[in-house]
This record gives C-alpha cells, sequence and structure tokens, in this order.
C-alpha cells in the first residue's frame, strides 16, 4: 500500500508532456519565526513566534495550445492576519486568442490574481518575495488577500513587442463577494455585529519591459468600494471607496537589482445611521521603498530597503490625528522600516532567508495583536524562513 | 600587553575575510565566457527561423506554439549550470534570474507553465531528439548543426567540470 502510495506520488510529481495534453504540479511551502522587541508582529513575537507559515499546491493542465485551466489550494498563517485556513488561492480557465512571438492576447476567468505592482500576484510565495516580508506598499500584516489581492472575475490580458520595449497589459474585472469574517474585523472596529462586502472592482497593470527586463516599468490601479451592513434595528451602513494607484520601477543588472515602488491610497468613507449621513471621511494614505538587491554568486542574496508608510499622506507625523483623537499614540499613524537581508538558495528546491527589520513607527502592525497604547515607538524585529518548492 | 580576547575576534574576521573571498571567486568563476551555445530544436522544426525576438517569447514562455501549430516545449538546464547563464546572456540578452522570475510568477499564478528542467546536456539532446516541438540548448561543437544534435562530447564536459572544481 504504501508502495503504491509513493507510486502515485512520484507520478504526479513530474510533468507529462507524452500525451497531447500537458500538465504541470507545483508546490512551496515555506516556515518563518520572527522575534520582536517591544511590539508583535505575527505571533507573540516578543517572545519568539512560530504563527508564520505558508504552502500551497497547484495544478495547469493545457488541453490544446490555446487553451488551459489552473488551480492552487493554499494555506497561510500570519499571527492574527491569517488563520492558517485552507483557501484557494485562484482557479482560472485561461483562452489564447492570439499567440504569435511579436503579440499575445488572452482571457482569463475564474478566481484570479490581481495584478498589483510587483509583487501582489505571488505575494505568498515567499521565493518571488524580495524578502520574507513585503515592502508596506503591500499590506502584509493586513489579510486583504479576499478583498483585492485575488478574488472571482474575468480578466483580459495581452503583449506586444515594439523594438527594445515589451508592453503588456492587465486587466480584470471582479464581481461582488463577501469578506471573510477574519479579515472584516482587521478591517472595521465596530461594538456591534456588522458584514462586509466588496462590491465590482476593477484592477488594471500596464507594464514596460525594455531590453530583456533590464529596466521595467509598471502602474497599477485598484478600484473598489465595500458596503458595511448591520442588523435592521441598528440600521448603521457604511460606503468605503478605495482607490489604489501603485508606480513601479526596478532595474535588473548582472548582480544589482534596484527596486522602488509607490503607493497612493485614496478613502472616501461613509457612514449612514437611520438613512441620514453620519460620519464623512476622506483620507490619503501612501507608502514606498528603494530595495537593493546583490548577488554575490548564483546562491547567495543580499538585500537592503528603506520602508516608510503613513496612514494621511496629509499628516505624516501623526500629530493632527493625536490632537483629533485624544488618547491615541501619532506614532500609530507612520512606519519607517530599514532592513537588511539575505538569502541563500543551494539548490532549485531550497531557500533560507534571514532579515532584520529597525523600525520607527507603529502604523505596521496589527491594533488587535498589540491593544493600545503604543508599547514602544522604536522596535525591531528578527525574522527567518526556511522553504522549499517543487 | 596582552589582549588575549582579541585572538578569537582576529580569528573570526579573518574566517569572514575567508568567506567572502571564497564567495567572490565563486561568483566569478560562473562567468564563463568563452562557452558557445547552440540551440536545438525538434528535428521537424529545422525551417523555424529563430531570431532573438522569437527566443525570448519562447523561453519566457509567451507564446505556446510553433507557427505550424505544433505545441512548443521548452527544455532547459538547472539554473546554476554555467551554461545557461551563458545561453540567456548570449542569445536571449537576459539574465537568468529575470527568467527564473517570470517562470516562477506564471507557475505559481496560474497563467503559464514553467520549461522542463533537465539534468544534463546528454539528457537535453535526448528530450529534444525524441519531443516534438522541443527546443533546447546546448555547448556549441566545432561542426555544429542546428537540427541534427550529435550526441555531446563527454570528454569535454568531464574538463569543465575539473575547472570549476
Amino acid at each position: 500500500m504504501r508502495v503504491r502510495l509513493a507510486v502515485a506520488i512520484a507520478a504526479i510529481c513530474c510533468s507529462g508532456s507524452a500525451s497531447a495534453v500537458d500538465y504541470q504540479i507545483h508546490g512551496y511551502a515555506a516556515q518563518g519565526f520572527v522575534l520582536s522587541s517591544h511590539n508583535d508582529f505575527f505571533g507573540d513575537s516578543s517572545d519568539g513566534s512560530l504563527d508564520y507559515y505558508e504552502a500551497g499546491i497547484n495544478a495547469a493542465v493545457r488541453v490544446q495550445p490555446n487553451l488551459s485551466f489552473a488551480v492552487q489550494a493554499a494555506v497561510r498563517d500570519a499571527g492574527i492576519s491569517d488563520d492558517g485556513s485552507l483557501r484557494l488561492d485562484y482557479a482560472v480557465a485561461d483562452y489564447r486568442v492570439l499567440s504569435e512571438a511579436g503579440i499575445q492576447a488572452g482571457l482569463r476567468a475564474g478566481k484570479v490574481k490581481n495584478a498589483l505592482g510587483f509583487y501582489n500576484e505571488t505575494r505568498d510565495v515567499v521565493f518571488t518575495r524580495p524578502s520574507i516580508l513585503l515592502p508596506a506598499v503591500y499590506s502584509d500584516n493586513q489579510n486583504q488577500r479576499s478583498l483585492i489581492f485575488t478574488s472571482p472575475g474575468a480578466q483580459v490580458y495581452g503583449a506586444t513587442v515594439m523594438g527594445l520595449h515589451e508592453l503588456s497589459f492587465t486587466g480584470t474585472l471582479n464581481a461582488e463577494r463577501d469578506v471573510r469574517k477574519n479579515d472584516e474585523r482587521l478591517l472595521v472596529e465596530l461594538t456591534v455585529p456588522f458584514d462586509l462586502r466588496v462590491g465590482d472592482s476593477w484592477n488594471i497593470q500596464i507594464m514596460d519591459s525594455i531590453d530583456g527586463g533590464r529596466w521595467q516599468f509598471a502602474y497599477s490601479h485598484f478600484g473598489g468600494q465595500f458596503r458595511m451592513s448591520t442588523a435592521p434595528e441598528i440600521d448603521l451602513s457604511g460606503r468605503f471607496d478605495v482607490d489604489l494607484n501603485v508606480f513601479s520601477a526596478r532595474f535588473n543588472a548582472e548582480r544589482v537589482t534596484i527596486t522602488a515602488e509607490y503607493v497612493l491610497v485614496d478613502n472616501d468613507n461613509r457612514l449612514t445611521f437611520m438613512g441620514a449621513p453620519f460620519l464623512r471621511q476622506r483620507v490619503a494614505a501612501d507608502a514606498g521603498y528603494l530595495q537593493v538587491e546583490y548577488r554575490l554568486g548564483s546562491t547567495w542574496t543580499v538585500m537592503t530597503r528603506l520602508d516608510s508608510s503613513y496612514r494621511d499622506r496629509h499628516d505624516r507625523d501623526g500629530r493632527d490625528f493625536a490632537a483629533a483623537n485624544p488618547g491615541v499614540d501619532r506614532r500609530t499613524q507612520f512606519s519607517h522600516d530599514f532592513t537588511i537581508g539575505i538569502n541563500w538558495r543551494p539548490d532549485q528546491h531550497w531557500g533560507f532567508w534571514a532579515e532584520h527589520h529597525w523600525i520607527n513607527g507603529t502604523a505596521i502592525l496589527q491594533r488587535l495583536e498589540n491593544p493600545p497604547p503604543v508599547r514602544r515607538q522604536r522596535w525591531s524585529m528578527l525574522m527567518l524562513m526556511a522553504g522549499y518548492k517543487f | 600587553m596582552n589582549f588575549p580576547v582579541h585572538t578569537p575576534m582576529l580569528h573570526r574576521v579573518r574566517c569572514l575575510l575567508v568567506a567572502l573571498l571564497l564567495i567572490f571567486s565563486s561568483a566569478a568563476s560562473s562567468q564563463n565566457s568563452d562557452l558557445a551555445v547552440d540551440v536545438i530544436v525538434s528535428p521537424a522544426l529545422a525551417k523555424v527561423t529563430l531570431d532573438r525576438s522569437l527566443l525570448r517569447a519562447v523561453f519566457t514562455m509567451r507564446v505556446r506554439e510553433w507557427p505550424d501549430g505544433t505545441p512548443i516545449r521548452v527544455f532547459v538546464l538547472p539554473d546554476d549550470n554555467p551554461l545557461s547563464d551563458q545561453f540567456y546572456r548570449q542569445r536571449l540578452g537576459m539574465y537568468s534570474y529575470v527568467l527564473r522570475r517570470a517562470w516562477d510568477r506564471m507557475v505559481f499564478t496560474g497563467t503559464g507553465f514553467a520549461p522542463t528542467v533537465v539534468r544534463s546536456e546528454a539528457e537535453m539532446v535526448e528530450r529534444v531528439r525524441s519531443t516534438p516541438g522541443a527546443i533546447g540548448f546546448v555547448r556549441k561543437r566545432e561542426t555544429s548543426s542546428q537540427n541534427r544534435p550529435a550526441p555531446p562530447r563527454w570528454k569535454l564536459l568531464v574538463l569543465t567540470a575539473d575547472d570549476h572544481g
């Protein structure tokens, strides 16, 4: 029995290309460790947290050269921001309309990945990240996966080559969907029970990849609307409009990769109580980073990054917020993170990461993990991760 | 005066320097500029013109079929093989880590297939010869023929491996 199982696993672990139908099976798994001073991040990390892991397995089948199907199941745990439950990460049918050397175009439908910045689509696979923790542009400590990072919808994509430029486009329309209970409590703080839904949303990315990827520039946009409702006897409802604009630039040299990204998030929040306007709030948050990766050889990479985020770009030091909200620390309104890291990949399957973060400000912390008041403004964090992929 | 505490410190610094030197020297040896690379394809694809733009589209897995409709099947050597690096630079004008990033993105978003990684040039030749629509690359031979790859020269392979050891 055991032998038969081993044979079956061996059979599915390799890709098949002998028959007319091509298929591939891939997966990844990584366990992290976080040790922080003063504040908690991804679990009870001030005492050392192993409450941080990610794993997934996917299968892709190509039934014709222009028609393929792919599905990925994943789990991820990250302190209070992710609960380790099994989820369908994507399930997509891909129909290629045009497939020539100079131009390609196609359609996808199902649960698709939204293209935002350089790293969003594969954000949970450490092998595709520049570091264990993604920069604040990606809000790694706020679980928004069920909101904007992957969602049911239809996607159109295309790419064309013009001289040295390879221009690509992805456009996605997402259907209305419910927000998971676990994510709701991280997004809205309310003392009464409520339900949160994401209305129809859309997302585009335009990328210019110059000279075989030496230079890459991208612009991504996400536009969506959240709707909050409570029981009829409470009659409190909310509408939160979110617009995300991400500007990305990357330079890839033989040894050095320099990456910079900036996100501007416009929030327009409206609360209605008993049918009458109750609260209107407009906030523009932003975040950006500059990152340098240096490849020492084919297996070792070191990186460093300056990463900043602000909850209100017109109140960067948080003083206006603190004045308007007595008792709330102004330092909850920003974070500056200086990171150094090292990555070792002895072969194509294994990877090991270590990085240290020196952080000023607590905007990237989860309130539920760090109940106010802010414990310490200046804090630091050591992160380790070991991963396997096939 | 004697500072015994400095001795292990010096030793550690020396170890670190040696380690760094080793890392840099191994990095330097990975660039072997005198390696020349040949593209090999299935015998049936003899008439396809493989210019840089088509090769890039094929090896970044953006196109899925040859002009005659045959599905494209891409074979590559492991990323840390010096020949891979040389091929991607010479013929595609790309770095291997940029290609790996593109392949990983496809594999983990369900938007494409990764190329099949073979262990050796011998296996590369065998797989490309026996798979319809296949494309791969091997070390250039003096009397190379693009469409009818001969078995690789074992002696040369062994010598090169010694050079790197």
